[in-house]
Protein backbone atom coordinates (compact mmCIF):
# COMPACT_ATOMS: atom_id res chain seq x y z
CA UNK A 1 0.00 0.00 0.00
CA UNK A 2 1.65 2.87 -1.23
CA UNK A 3 1.08 6.48 0.24
CA UNK A 4 -2.07 8.27 -1.86
CA UNK A 5 -1.50 11.90 -3.49
CA UNK A 6 -2.36 14.55 -1.53
CA UNK A 7 -1.66 12.65 1.78
CA UNK A 8 1.37 14.27 3.28
CA UNK A 9 2.06 18.36 4.04
CA UNK A 10 3.58 19.63 0.73
CA UNK A 11 7.00 20.12 3.10
CA UNK A 12 7.01 16.85 3.77
CA UNK A 13 6.26 15.71 0.05
CA UNK A 14 9.34 17.18 -1.14
CA UNK A 15 11.66 16.49 1.79
CA UNK A 16 11.04 13.23 0.81
CA UNK A 17 11.43 13.77 -2.77
CA UNK A 18 15.18 15.37 -1.77
CA UNK A 19 15.96 12.80 0.18
CA UNK A 20 15.07 9.82 -2.42
CA UNK A 21 17.00 11.73 -5.28
CA UNK A 22 20.31 10.97 -5.13
CA UNK A 23 19.75 7.19 -4.49
CA UNK A 24 17.54 7.67 -7.74
CA UNK A 25 20.04 9.68 -10.15
CA UNK A 26 23.06 6.87 -8.60
CA UNK A 27 20.64 4.44 -10.48
CA UNK A 28 19.91 6.05 -13.14
CA UNK A 29 23.99 7.14 -13.66
CA UNK A 30 24.11 2.83 -13.44
CA UNK A 31 21.64 2.34 -16.06
CA UNK A 32 22.43 4.89 -18.28
CA UNK A 33 26.57 3.76 -17.66
CA UNK A 34 24.92 0.02 -18.10
CA UNK A 35 23.21 1.12 -21.76
CA UNK A 36 26.11 2.95 -22.98
CA UNK A 37 28.89 0.18 -22.56
CA UNK A 38 26.05 -2.99 -23.60
CA UNK A 39 22.96 -1.20 -25.47
CA UNK A 40 21.27 -4.79 -25.26
CA UNK A 41 20.74 -4.00 -21.60
CA UNK A 42 17.87 -1.82 -21.90
CA UNK A 43 15.68 -4.99 -22.91
CA UNK A 44 16.67 -6.98 -20.28
CA UNK A 45 16.31 -3.70 -17.50
CA UNK A 46 13.02 -2.84 -18.97
CA UNK A 47 12.05 -6.63 -18.36
CA UNK A 48 13.10 -6.03 -15.16
CA UNK A 49 11.01 -3.69 -14.26
CA UNK A 50 8.10 -4.61 -15.96
CA UNK A 51 8.72 -8.12 -14.07
CA UNK A 52 8.44 -6.07 -10.77
CA UNK A 53 4.99 -4.17 -12.01
CA UNK A 54 3.81 -7.70 -12.58
CA UNK A 55 5.12 -9.45 -9.75
CA UNK A 56 2.86 -6.76 -7.53
CA UNK A 57 -0.05 -8.15 -9.36
CA UNK A 58 0.54 -11.45 -8.19
CA UNK A 59 -1.55 -12.74 -5.19
CA UNK A 60 0.12 -13.76 -2.12
CA UNK A 61 -2.25 -16.82 -0.56
CA UNK A 62 -2.95 -16.50 2.98
CA UNK A 63 -4.56 -18.42 5.79
CA UNK A 64 -7.84 -16.31 6.39
CA UNK A 65 -8.34 -16.49 2.48
CA UNK A 66 -7.80 -12.94 1.97
CA UNK A 67 -5.05 -11.80 -0.50
CA UNK A 68 -2.61 -8.98 -0.66
CA UNK A 69 -0.30 -8.42 -3.04
CA UNK A 70 3.85 -8.41 -2.59
CA UNK A 71 5.86 -5.59 -3.05
CA UNK A 72 7.73 -7.49 -5.70
CA UNK A 73 11.24 -5.56 -4.58
CA UNK A 74 13.02 -8.30 -3.04
CA UNK A 75 14.10 -10.56 -5.94
CA UNK A 76 15.15 -7.78 -7.79
CA UNK A 77 17.41 -6.29 -5.42
CA UNK A 78 19.41 -9.87 -5.48
CA UNK A 79 18.70 -10.25 -8.93
CA UNK A 80 19.58 -6.88 -9.67
CA UNK A 81 21.37 -4.97 -7.33
CA UNK A 82 19.80 -1.99 -5.04
CA UNK A 83 21.21 1.14 -7.27
CA UNK A 84 19.34 -0.39 -10.54
CA UNK A 85 16.50 -1.35 -8.18
CA UNK A 86 16.08 2.48 -7.07
CA UNK A 87 15.62 3.39 -10.62
CA UNK A 88 13.32 0.46 -11.35
CA UNK A 89 11.08 0.70 -8.63
CA UNK A 90 10.69 4.52 -9.11
CA UNK A 91 9.74 3.94 -12.39
CA UNK A 92 7.35 1.23 -11.44
CA UNK A 93 5.83 3.65 -8.39
CA UNK A 94 5.24 6.16 -11.67
CA UNK A 95 3.82 3.35 -13.75
CA UNK A 96 0.95 2.24 -10.28
CA UNK A 97 0.56 5.75 -10.05
CA UNK A 98 -0.53 6.33 -13.44
CA UNK A 99 -1.92 2.50 -14.49
CA UNK A 100 -3.53 1.79 -10.97
CA UNK A 101 -4.22 4.63 -9.37
CA UNK A 102 -2.00 3.44 -6.76
CA UNK A 103 0.20 6.09 -4.61
CA UNK A 104 0.44 9.46 -5.93
CA UNK A 105 2.57 11.93 -8.00
CA UNK A 106 3.81 14.71 -4.76
CA UNK A 107 4.15 11.45 -2.60
CA UNK A 108 6.45 9.73 -5.50
CA UNK A 109 9.66 10.48 -3.60
CA UNK A 110 8.01 9.18 -0.31
CA UNK A 111 7.18 6.09 -1.68
CA UNK A 112 10.08 5.61 -3.61
CA UNK A 113 12.32 5.92 -0.51
CA UNK A 114 10.44 3.08 0.79
CA UNK A 115 9.38 1.03 -1.61
CA UNK A 116 12.55 1.51 -4.02
CA UNK A 117 15.54 2.70 -2.13
CA UNK A 118 14.73 1.37 1.94
CA UNK A 119 13.03 -1.74 0.73
CA UNK A 120 16.07 -3.13 -1.79
CA UNK A 121 19.05 -1.84 0.30
CA UNK A 122 17.40 -3.97 3.08
CA UNK A 123 16.75 -7.27 1.39
CA UNK A 124 19.94 -6.77 -0.70
CA UNK A 125 21.92 -6.33 2.77
CA UNK A 126 20.20 -9.28 4.37
CA UNK A 127 20.86 -11.24 1.48
CA UNK A 128 24.13 -10.55 1.60
CA UNK A 129 25.17 -10.95 5.14
CA UNK A 130 23.37 -14.19 5.11
CA UNK A 131 25.57 -15.21 2.68
CA UNK A 132 28.44 -14.22 4.26
CA UNK A 133 27.44 -16.06 7.41
CA UNK A 134 27.25 -19.39 5.57
CA UNK A 135 23.90 -19.33 4.50
CA UNK A 136 22.39 -20.89 1.66
CA UNK A 137 20.57 -19.34 -1.49
CA UNK A 138 17.32 -20.54 -0.57
CA UNK A 139 17.21 -19.08 3.34
CA UNK A 140 19.22 -16.04 2.12
CA UNK A 141 16.36 -15.28 -0.31
CA UNK A 142 13.62 -16.13 2.57
CA UNK A 143 15.99 -13.24 4.80
CA UNK A 144 16.11 -10.56 1.77
CA UNK A 145 12.69 -11.04 0.59
CA UNK A 146 10.94 -10.47 3.68
CA UNK A 147 12.82 -8.13 5.35
CA UNK A 148 12.50 -6.02 1.72
CA UNK A 149 8.66 -6.02 1.82
CA UNK A 150 8.82 -5.48 6.03
CA UNK A 151 11.26 -2.71 5.51
CA UNK A 152 9.33 -1.21 2.91
CA UNK A 153 6.10 -1.19 5.60
CA UNK A 154 8.36 0.18 8.36
CA UNK A 155 9.59 3.21 6.41
CA UNK A 156 6.23 4.20 5.69
CA UNK A 157 4.75 3.62 9.04
CA UNK A 158 7.65 6.35 10.12
CA UNK A 159 7.08 8.69 6.97
CA UNK A 160 3.86 9.21 8.56
CA UNK A 161 4.75 9.57 11.98
CA UNK A 162 6.55 12.05 11.20
CA UNK A 163 3.79 13.92 9.21
CA UNK A 164 1.12 12.98 11.31
CA UNK A 165 2.70 12.83 15.44
CA UNK A 166 0.47 12.20 18.25
CA UNK A 167 -1.07 15.22 20.13
CA UNK A 168 0.33 13.53 23.56
CA UNK A 169 2.91 11.18 22.79
CA UNK A 170 4.18 12.38 19.94
CA UNK A 171 6.60 11.18 17.09
CA UNK A 172 7.18 7.93 19.07
CA UNK A 173 3.44 7.53 19.80
CA UNK A 174 2.75 8.11 16.03
CA UNK A 175 5.34 5.58 15.02
CA UNK A 176 3.59 3.11 17.62
CA UNK A 177 0.01 3.70 16.13
CA UNK A 178 1.00 3.54 12.50
CA UNK A 179 3.34 0.66 12.49
CA UNK A 180 0.55 -1.26 14.51
CA UNK A 181 -1.47 -0.68 11.14
CA UNK A 182 0.88 -0.68 8.40
CA UNK A 183 3.79 -2.64 9.69
CA UNK A 184 2.41 -5.43 12.36
CA UNK A 185 -0.21 -6.31 9.82
CA UNK A 186 2.43 -6.78 7.26
CA UNK A 187 5.02 -9.25 9.20
CA UNK A 188 2.30 -12.26 7.98
CA UNK A 189 2.52 -11.07 4.74
CA UNK A 190 6.35 -10.57 4.61
CA UNK A 191 6.46 -13.80 5.78
CA UNK A 192 4.58 -15.11 2.32
CA UNK A 193 6.75 -12.75 0.09
CA UNK A 194 9.48 -14.88 1.64
CA UNK A 195 7.89 -18.02 0.74
CA UNK A 196 6.98 -16.98 -2.38
CA UNK A 197 10.82 -15.40 -3.27
CA UNK A 198 12.37 -18.98 -2.20
CA UNK A 199 10.00 -20.89 -4.89
CA UNK A 200 10.48 -18.38 -6.92
CA UNK A 201 14.50 -19.12 -7.01
CA UNK A 202 13.96 -22.77 -6.30
CA UNK A 203 12.36 -22.60 -9.95
CA UNK A 204 14.52 -20.30 -11.05
CA UNK A 205 17.55 -22.40 -10.02
CA UNK A 206 16.55 -25.20 -12.44
CA UNK A 207 15.03 -23.11 -14.97
CA UNK A 208 17.30 -20.34 -15.53
CA UNK A 209 20.55 -21.67 -14.39
CA UNK A 210 22.62 -19.66 -16.51
CA UNK A 211 21.06 -16.42 -16.36
CA UNK A 212 21.40 -17.15 -12.50
CA UNK A 213 24.93 -17.72 -13.15
CA UNK A 214 25.44 -14.94 -15.39
CA UNK A 215 23.36 -12.79 -12.65
CA UNK A 216 26.36 -13.69 -10.00
CA UNK A 217 23.89 -15.66 -8.16
CA UNK A 218 25.32 -19.20 -8.78
CA UNK A 219 28.55 -19.95 -9.22
CA UNK A 220 29.24 -21.61 -12.26
CA UNK A 221 29.26 -25.03 -11.93
CA UNK A 222 33.26 -26.32 -12.87
CA UNK A 223 33.62 -27.60 -16.23
CA UNK A 224 34.59 -31.36 -16.90
CA UNK A 225 38.12 -31.09 -18.51
CA UNK A 226 39.69 -34.80 -20.24
CA UNK A 227 42.28 -36.17 -18.34
CA UNK A 228 45.40 -35.99 -19.46
CA UNK A 229 45.09 -33.10 -22.03
CA UNK A 230 46.17 -33.25 -25.60
CA UNK A 231 49.03 -35.62 -26.16
CA UNK B 1 -8.39 -3.31 -24.58
CA UNK B 2 -4.82 -3.74 -22.98
CA UNK B 3 -6.01 -5.13 -19.28
CA UNK B 4 -5.66 -1.98 -17.34
CA UNK B 5 -9.16 -0.25 -16.86
CA UNK B 6 -7.18 3.17 -16.50
CA UNK B 7 -4.85 2.67 -19.75
CA UNK B 8 -7.48 1.76 -21.90
CA UNK B 9 -9.79 4.39 -20.78
CA UNK B 10 -6.97 6.89 -21.43
CA UNK B 11 -6.78 5.93 -24.97
CA UNK B 12 -10.47 5.75 -25.50
CA UNK B 13 -11.00 9.36 -23.77
CA UNK B 14 -11.76 12.09 -25.84
CA UNK B 15 -8.55 14.33 -24.77
CA UNK B 16 -6.37 11.72 -26.18
CA UNK B 17 -5.77 13.99 -29.04
CA UNK B 18 -4.90 16.62 -26.68
CA UNK B 19 -0.92 17.80 -26.19
CA UNK B 20 -0.09 15.70 -22.88
CA UNK B 21 1.78 18.85 -21.89
CA UNK B 22 -1.67 20.74 -21.59
CA UNK B 23 -2.89 18.21 -19.73
CA UNK B 24 0.16 17.82 -17.52
CA UNK B 25 -0.68 21.68 -16.43
CA UNK B 26 -4.06 21.18 -15.88
CA UNK B 27 -3.71 18.36 -13.66
CA UNK B 28 -0.24 19.63 -12.26
CA UNK B 29 -2.27 23.01 -11.41
CA UNK B 30 -5.39 20.86 -10.05
CA UNK B 31 -2.59 18.90 -7.83
CA UNK B 32 -0.81 21.53 -6.33
CA UNK B 33 -4.05 23.66 -5.68
CA UNK B 34 -5.59 20.35 -3.92
CA UNK B 35 -2.59 20.33 -1.22
CA UNK B 36 -1.64 23.72 -1.03
CA UNK B 37 -5.49 25.62 -0.22
CA UNK B 38 -7.31 24.56 3.03
CA UNK B 39 -9.41 21.40 2.44
CA UNK B 40 -12.82 23.29 2.62
CA UNK B 41 -13.65 24.98 0.13
CA UNK B 42 -9.98 24.26 -1.86
CA UNK B 43 -9.69 20.88 -2.20
CA UNK B 44 -13.45 20.32 -2.24
CA UNK B 45 -13.78 22.38 -5.48
CA UNK B 46 -10.61 21.07 -7.02
CA UNK B 47 -12.05 17.25 -6.57
CA UNK B 48 -15.36 18.51 -8.09
CA UNK B 49 -13.68 20.22 -10.97
CA UNK B 50 -11.39 16.95 -11.70
CA UNK B 51 -14.12 14.60 -11.15
CA UNK B 52 -16.72 16.80 -13.82
CA UNK B 53 -13.86 17.47 -16.58
CA UNK B 54 -12.95 13.37 -16.60
CA UNK B 55 -16.55 12.62 -16.66
CA UNK B 56 -18.08 15.76 -19.12
CA UNK B 57 -15.38 16.66 -21.33
CA UNK B 58 -12.97 14.03 -21.31
CA UNK B 59 -15.58 11.28 -21.66
CA UNK B 60 -14.00 9.03 -18.94
CA UNK B 61 -16.38 6.07 -17.86
CA UNK B 62 -17.77 6.73 -14.38
CA UNK B 63 -16.98 2.98 -13.59
CA UNK B 64 -13.58 2.81 -14.39
CA UNK B 65 -12.92 6.44 -12.30
CA UNK B 66 -15.43 5.10 -9.11
CA UNK B 67 -13.41 1.60 -9.67
CA UNK B 68 -9.82 3.50 -9.64
CA UNK B 69 -10.14 5.85 -6.97
CA UNK B 70 -11.94 3.21 -4.41
CA UNK B 71 -7.68 2.18 -3.46
CA UNK B 72 -6.38 5.52 -2.37
CA UNK B 73 -9.56 5.90 -0.73
CA UNK B 74 -8.95 2.44 1.31
CA UNK B 75 -5.64 3.57 1.67
CA UNK B 76 -6.70 7.51 3.00
CA UNK B 77 -9.84 6.32 5.46
CA UNK B 78 -7.32 3.62 7.18
CA UNK B 79 -4.43 6.79 7.45
CA UNK B 80 -6.80 9.35 8.48
CA UNK B 81 -8.16 7.46 10.95
CA UNK B 82 -5.04 6.14 12.15
CA UNK B 83 -3.67 9.89 12.05
CA UNK B 84 -6.41 11.46 14.51
CA UNK B 85 -6.45 8.45 16.76
CA UNK B 86 -4.19 9.71 20.23
CA UNK B 87 -2.48 7.23 22.24
CA UNK B 88 -1.26 8.47 25.72
CA UNK B 89 -1.50 7.76 29.21
CA UNK B 90 -5.49 7.11 29.61
CA UNK B 91 -5.29 4.54 26.79
CA UNK B 92 -6.45 5.18 23.05
CA UNK B 93 -8.65 7.94 22.06
CA UNK B 94 -9.66 10.28 19.39
CA UNK B 95 -7.73 13.82 19.28
CA UNK B 96 -9.26 16.96 20.31
CA UNK B 97 -9.85 17.79 16.40
CA UNK B 98 -10.30 14.82 15.30
CA UNK B 99 -13.48 14.84 12.83
CA UNK B 100 -11.92 18.15 11.37
CA UNK B 101 -8.13 16.91 11.08
CA UNK B 102 -9.11 13.88 9.34
CA UNK B 103 -11.42 15.83 7.23
CA UNK B 104 -8.69 17.67 6.38
CA UNK B 105 -6.69 15.00 5.52
CA UNK B 106 -9.46 12.90 3.54
CA UNK B 107 -10.01 16.80 1.16
CA UNK B 108 -6.40 17.22 0.66
CA UNK B 109 -5.83 13.17 -0.21
CA UNK B 110 -9.64 12.78 -2.69
CA UNK B 111 -8.39 16.29 -4.30
CA UNK B 112 -5.10 15.37 -5.40
CA UNK B 113 -5.91 11.35 -6.41
CA UNK B 114 -8.89 13.00 -8.55
CA UNK B 115 -6.77 15.08 -10.45
CA UNK B 116 -3.77 12.69 -11.06
CA UNK B 117 -6.67 10.47 -12.14
CA UNK B 118 -7.91 12.82 -14.52
CA UNK B 119 -4.47 12.79 -16.19
CA UNK B 120 -3.96 8.98 -15.59
CA UNK B 121 -7.55 8.63 -17.46
CA UNK B 122 -6.70 10.81 -20.49
CA UNK B 123 -3.01 10.46 -21.11
CA UNK B 124 -1.77 6.98 -22.19
CA UNK B 125 1.92 6.53 -20.80
CA UNK B 126 3.60 6.08 -24.28
CA UNK B 127 2.42 10.02 -24.39
CA UNK B 128 3.78 11.00 -20.97
CA UNK B 129 7.35 9.38 -22.01
CA UNK B 130 8.49 11.46 -24.62
CA UNK B 131 7.90 14.36 -22.40
CA UNK B 132 10.20 13.20 -19.64
CA UNK B 133 13.15 13.03 -22.37
CA UNK B 134 11.92 16.58 -22.62
CA UNK B 135 12.49 17.00 -19.23
CA UNK B 136 15.95 15.89 -19.81
CA UNK B 137 15.57 12.56 -17.98
CA UNK B 138 18.51 10.91 -19.47
CA UNK B 139 17.12 8.76 -22.64
CA UNK B 140 18.28 5.42 -21.65
CA UNK B 141 16.19 5.79 -18.50
CA UNK B 142 12.97 6.98 -20.77
CA UNK B 143 14.02 3.82 -22.85
CA UNK B 144 14.30 1.49 -20.19
CA UNK B 145 10.94 2.93 -18.79
CA UNK B 146 9.40 2.96 -22.49
CA UNK B 147 10.16 -1.19 -23.01
CA UNK B 148 8.79 -1.66 -19.28
CA UNK B 149 5.64 -0.17 -20.57
CA UNK B 150 5.24 -2.24 -23.68
CA UNK B 151 6.56 -5.38 -21.33
CA UNK B 152 3.91 -5.10 -19.12
CA UNK B 153 0.98 -6.06 -20.94
CA UNK B 154 2.74 -8.97 -22.53
CA UNK B 155 3.94 -9.83 -19.51
CA UNK B 156 0.04 -9.41 -17.67
CA UNK B 157 -0.94 -11.68 -20.22
CA UNK B 158 1.52 -14.27 -19.50
CA UNK B 159 0.85 -13.84 -15.92
CA UNK B 160 -3.46 -14.48 -16.36
CA UNK B 161 -2.78 -17.35 -18.66
CA UNK B 162 -0.19 -19.24 -16.60
CA UNK B 163 -2.63 -18.46 -13.81
CA UNK B 164 -5.53 -20.04 -15.90
CA UNK B 165 -4.29 -23.01 -16.62
CA UNK B 166 -2.55 -23.43 -13.00
CA UNK B 167 -6.40 -23.12 -11.57
CA UNK B 168 -7.48 -25.53 -13.85
CA UNK B 169 -5.22 -28.14 -12.84
CA UNK B 170 -6.38 -27.58 -9.44
CA UNK B 171 -3.43 -25.32 -8.41
CA UNK B 172 -4.93 -23.40 -5.73
CA UNK B 173 -7.08 -26.14 -4.18
CA UNK B 174 -4.99 -25.95 -1.11
CA UNK B 175 -2.31 -23.21 0.64
CA UNK B 176 0.00 -25.06 0.24
CA UNK B 177 -0.67 -25.80 -3.65
CA UNK B 178 -1.33 -21.90 -3.94
CA UNK B 179 2.41 -21.40 -2.93
CA UNK B 180 3.83 -23.35 -4.91
CA UNK B 181 1.67 -22.29 -7.79
CA UNK B 182 2.44 -18.36 -7.46
CA UNK B 183 6.27 -18.94 -7.16
CA UNK B 184 6.32 -21.29 -10.14
CA UNK B 185 4.03 -18.70 -11.72
CA UNK B 186 6.17 -15.94 -10.62
CA UNK B 187 9.24 -18.06 -12.17
CA UNK B 188 7.42 -18.56 -15.48
CA UNK B 189 6.72 -14.68 -15.73
CA UNK B 190 10.42 -14.00 -15.07
CA UNK B 191 11.65 -16.41 -17.66
CA UNK B 192 9.34 -15.17 -20.16
CA UNK B 193 10.20 -11.87 -19.78
CA UNK B 194 14.02 -12.27 -20.24
CA UNK B 195 13.17 -14.34 -23.36
CA UNK B 196 11.24 -11.72 -24.77
CA UNK B 197 13.68 -8.87 -24.13
CA UNK B 198 16.51 -11.48 -25.60
CA UNK B 199 14.49 -12.16 -28.92
CA UNK B 200 13.53 -8.41 -29.23
CA UNK B 201 17.30 -7.52 -28.70
CA UNK B 202 17.87 -9.85 -31.53
CA UNK B 203 15.48 -8.98 -33.59
CA UNK B 204 16.55 -5.22 -33.33
CA UNK B 205 20.29 -6.59 -33.58
CA UNK B 206 19.38 -7.65 -36.68
CA UNK B 207 17.96 -4.38 -38.17
CA UNK B 208 20.67 -2.41 -37.07
CA UNK B 209 19.75 -0.86 -33.71
CA UNK B 210 23.19 0.72 -31.81
CA UNK B 211 21.41 4.06 -30.57
CA UNK B 212 19.00 3.51 -28.74
CA UNK B 213 15.16 2.42 -30.19
CA UNK B 214 14.24 5.17 -32.36
CA UNK B 215 10.46 5.85 -32.92
CA UNK B 216 8.76 8.50 -35.04
CA UNK B 217 7.12 10.65 -31.93
CA UNK B 218 3.13 11.84 -32.65
CA UNK B 219 2.93 15.63 -32.38
CA UNK B 220 0.28 16.51 -30.11
CA UNK B 221 -0.40 20.23 -30.65
CA UNK B 222 -0.87 22.48 -27.59
CA UNK B 223 -4.14 24.47 -27.49
CA UNK B 224 -4.39 28.25 -26.26
CA UNK B 225 -7.77 28.03 -25.70
CA UNK B 226 -7.04 24.79 -23.76
CA UNK B 227 -4.54 26.84 -21.78
CA UNK B 228 -6.10 29.73 -21.44
CA UNK B 229 -9.27 28.04 -19.65
CA UNK B 230 -6.62 26.24 -17.12
CA UNK B 231 -5.21 28.96 -15.96
CA UNK B 232 -9.09 31.17 -15.89
CA UNK B 233 -10.09 27.46 -13.86
CA UNK B 234 -6.86 27.68 -11.94
CA UNK B 235 -7.45 31.07 -10.84
CA UNK B 236 -11.56 30.71 -10.00
CA UNK B 237 -10.54 28.17 -7.61
CA UNK B 238 -7.97 29.92 -5.55
CA UNK B 239 -10.09 33.16 -5.56
CA UNK B 240 -13.41 31.32 -4.75
CA UNK B 241 -11.63 29.51 -2.11
CA UNK B 242 -10.26 33.07 -0.43
CA UNK B 243 -13.59 34.16 -0.41
CA UNK B 244 -15.57 31.69 1.03
CA UNK B 245 -12.94 30.76 3.84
Amino acid sequence: MHIAEGFLPAGHAAGWTIAAAPFVVHGARAVVKEVRENPESTLLLGAAGAFTFVLSAIKLPSVTGSSSHPTGTGPGAILFRPPVMALLGTVVLLFQALLLAHGGLTTLGANAFAFAVVGPWAGYGAYRLARAAGAGLLPAVFAAVALADLATYVTTSFQLALAFPDAESGLAGALLKFLGVFAVTQIPLAVGEGLLGVLLFRVLTVNARPELERLGILTPAPVATAAGGAA
Amino acid sequence: MTGLAVDDAAWASAWRRRAPGDKVLLCGGLVVTALVLPAWPGSALVAVVAVALALGPARVPARTFARAVRWPLAFVAVGAVTAVVEVGGDGVGWAPDAAAHAGSLVGHAVAGSAAVLLLATTTPMSDLLPALRRARVPAAVVEVASVTYRLLFVLLDSLRAVREAQAARMGYSSLRRSYRSSGALAAAVLTRSWDRARRMQEGLAGRGMDTGLRVLPEVLPSSRPFLAATAAGLTTIVATSAVLA
